[in-house]
């Protein structure tokens, strides 16, 4: 399976000091009441995008992340349940996933599919799996945003996430604009439904050729990786790829299986 | 071209066969549940499992696992190993609780330990439990989750990637969940009274459901359907219901399928003010007076996140009994030549047309038929 990248933008916390709602009031002119930390994140990320490609009516969204989130779940869990006050309505509302798939649709113009979804595991490539299932349907082109926010307590997100304590985790958010079509694409990404074993991992990194780049879960190869943690970091390293005009051969591992993609800078 | 080939459920009136006898005899099942108010506590009608689902994570789980091990019984292991599951639900998993909990409150802090938990949680056990391809997902899209869930999963088939996928509808009572629906006066204070002028809100519920997916001969086909995101506000969408009628008039062109081909149409029908008479509005637009719909709330309450699934797998039960099942609670049409069916159908074929209307602006339709072999 290969899908083609017409464009991106990425966000990470650590590179770039910012106010995030200031930048979207400011930058953007979007109204940032009623909304909280994660939906200001989608929608900085996916306006970014809109600056450098257009966005049809048409076009599908599809929002993934690995922690979800998790600042609204822990506001809600302490109102209601441990202090017993009434609930504020916008942080129902924000609590509920598709709130945030929702102003991103709004803000980009896009009223078509729009969903919001997380795999437990590899929750990036299973969703790279479902676009590339509804664009053989469709022949769209679609709107894919990876995020993963760690601001009010780090500590929760390290105990759902599965990683050590002392593991530094960051927020950061990257959309790509994807398609079946080549024709100006700045990249593409072959992937497909295979789990690896350790075994078959090593016989693909034999006849490749490419860069190497492991996510942090993995420990095996000795390949290259990044210190920090978020769920969908593979967004990031292909984003970031792109943008230097690399190639490279990603690697994910989760439970004893791996994944992999290519990433081929055009 | 995918098909559904199995449906199991369980809803606040049982199992498949007790929920069919309780449809056929009109019974409802509303308990309460205590929400918190403004000034106190106060008590919700809800639509809650009785004996069946024991209201702990395991009992949970349980009857989950049971619900999803009668949908892929006929698979064998090599079969299950190219299955996917995707589940539709808008229920937070209790262990990302527990995370929230043992991290912010010192009388509930633990030491530290990290487990590998998300919304996609369930997907994950019931992966490792039947031993499927690996392929989870969990979709949240409130009241269009599972019904969204089953347009990829429809996706994953045709295009050859999964032989087979598992949709599960997945809610159950959640406090912050009715306690939100409660604070914007969406709750009624009896029953759901789809399309009635009389109607005050939704009754919320609980339900379990599994759809098995696949490209094997099936009486039942998932002709097509379409998805979108477009509201006028994060909740609603316009009165006229337009963006409604555009849904359903895609997923019309989507299945190739004419409007005069529809032999019936299972409504989302909420109950509440504003969703309904869009909804009414966009039907009176695209069907004559003739049109035969019904609705699955009344019976079994809004179970948010599962209704795509559940309504599907209840609907499917009836027709395979031989009738569209009545609406309930229905006196006054707000639009006077069209009133939903009153009286239980005959019908044990045909095409039939599923709206799922819901908040963020996700609205899909889906349209399934139904062919004697």
């Amino acid at each position: 399976m290969k899908l083609y990248v017409k464009a991106t933008s990425s966000y990470r916390s650590d590179l770039e000091e910012i106010s995030i709602k200031e930048s979207l009031k400011k930058q953007y002119k979007v109204d940032v009441r009623r909304k909280d930390d994660f939906i200001h994140a989608g929608l900085l990320g996916a306006l970014r995008l809109r600056d450098k490609c257009e966005i049809q009516r048409d076009d599908a969204l599809y929002l993934t992340s690995g922690f979800g989130n998790i600042n609204i779940l822990a506001k809600m869990n302490e109102y209601i349940l441990e202090q017993g006050e009434y609930i504020k309505l916008f942080d129902f509302i924000n609590m509920l996933g598709n709130t945030t798939s929702f102003y991103v649709a709004s803000e980009l113009g896009i009223k078509a599919k729009s969903i919001f979804q997380i795999s437990d595991n590899f929750t990036y490539f299973h969703t790279l799996i479902t676009i590339y299932a509804s664009l053989q349907r469709e022949k769209k082109e679609v709107v894919l945003g990876s995020l993963d926010i760690a601001s009010l307590d780090n500590e929760i997100i390290k105990r759902v996430a599965g990683i050590e304590e002392n593991q530094e985790v960051l927020s950061s958010v990257n959309y790509q604009k994807l398609s079946l079509d080549a024709e100006n694409a700045l990249a593409s990404i072959e992937f497909d439904t295979n789990f690896y074993t350790l075994e078959q991992v090593e016989e693909v990194l034999l006849e490749n050729r490419k860069r190497v780049y492991c996510s942090v879960r993995c420990e095996a190869f000795g390949c290259e990786k990044e210190s920090f943690y978020f769920e969908t970091e593979a967004s990031y390293i292909i984003n970031r790829a792109i943008e230097r005009g690399e190639s490279l051969l990603y690697i994910d591992f989760y439970d004893n299986r791996y994944k992999i993609l290519r990433v081929e800078s055009m | 071209m995918a098909n559904i080939l199995n449906a199991n459920f369980l809803s606040s009136l049982g199992d498949t066969t007790t929920t069919l006898d309780a449809i056929k005899n009109s019974q409802t099942n509303i308990s309460k549940k205590s929400l918190l108010a403004i000034d106190g506590r106060v008590d919700t009608p809800y639509a809650l499992f009785r004996d069946e689902v024991e209201d702990s994570q395991e009992g949970i789980y349980s009857a989950l696992k049971s619900i999803v091990e009668k949908s892929i019984s006929q698979l064998s292991q090599e079969e299950r190993a190219q299955t996917a599951i995707i589940v539709g639900t808008s229920v937070i998993d209790w262990n990302v609780i527990d995370a929230v909990e043992s991290t912010l409150y010192e009388y509930k802090r633990t030491p530290y330990y990290s487990k590998k938990t998300s919304i996609d949680s369930y997907a994950k056990e019931l992966t490792k439990e039947f031993d499927l391809n690996g392929f989870s997902m969990t979709i949240n899209t409130a009241c269009t989750s599972s019904v969204n869930a089953i347009l990829e999963a429809s996706n994953l088939v045709d295009s050859g990637l999964y032989k087979y996928v598992v949709v599960v509808g997945l809610e159950i009572f959640s406090e912050m969940m009715s306690t939100g629906f409660y604070a914007m006066q969406l709750l009624s204070e009896s029953t759901i009274k789809p399309f009635d002028e009389a109607r005050d809100g939704m009754v919320l519920g609980e339900a379990l459901a599994a759809l098995l997916i696949g490209s094997e001969s099936s009486e039942w086909e998932i002709k097509g359907g379409f998805s979108n995101c477009n509201g006028v506000n994060i909740t609603a969408v316009s009165e006229e219901g337009d963006e409604f009628k555009e849904v359903m008039l895609q997923a019309l062109t989507n299945a190739n399928t004419n409007v005069d081909e529809i032999t019936a149409l299972k409504a989302h029908a909420t109950g509440t003010h504003s969703n309904d008479l869009s909804e009414m509005n966009a039907l009176s637009n695209i069907f004559s007076s003739d049109l035969v719909f019904t609705t699955l709330k009344p019976y079994v309450g809004h179970t948010i996140g599962a209704c795509g699934a559940l309504e599907v797998a209840i609907f499917m039960s009836c027709i395979d009994d031989g009738f569209i099942p009545k609406s309930l609670n229905h006196q006054e049409s707000i639009k006077r030549e069209y009133q939903p069916l009153l009286e239980h159908k005959t019908c044990s074929e045909g095409t039939f047309m599923f709206n799922y209307f819901g908040f963020g602006g996700n609205n899909t339709s889906l349209i399934l038929k139904k062919e004697h072999a």
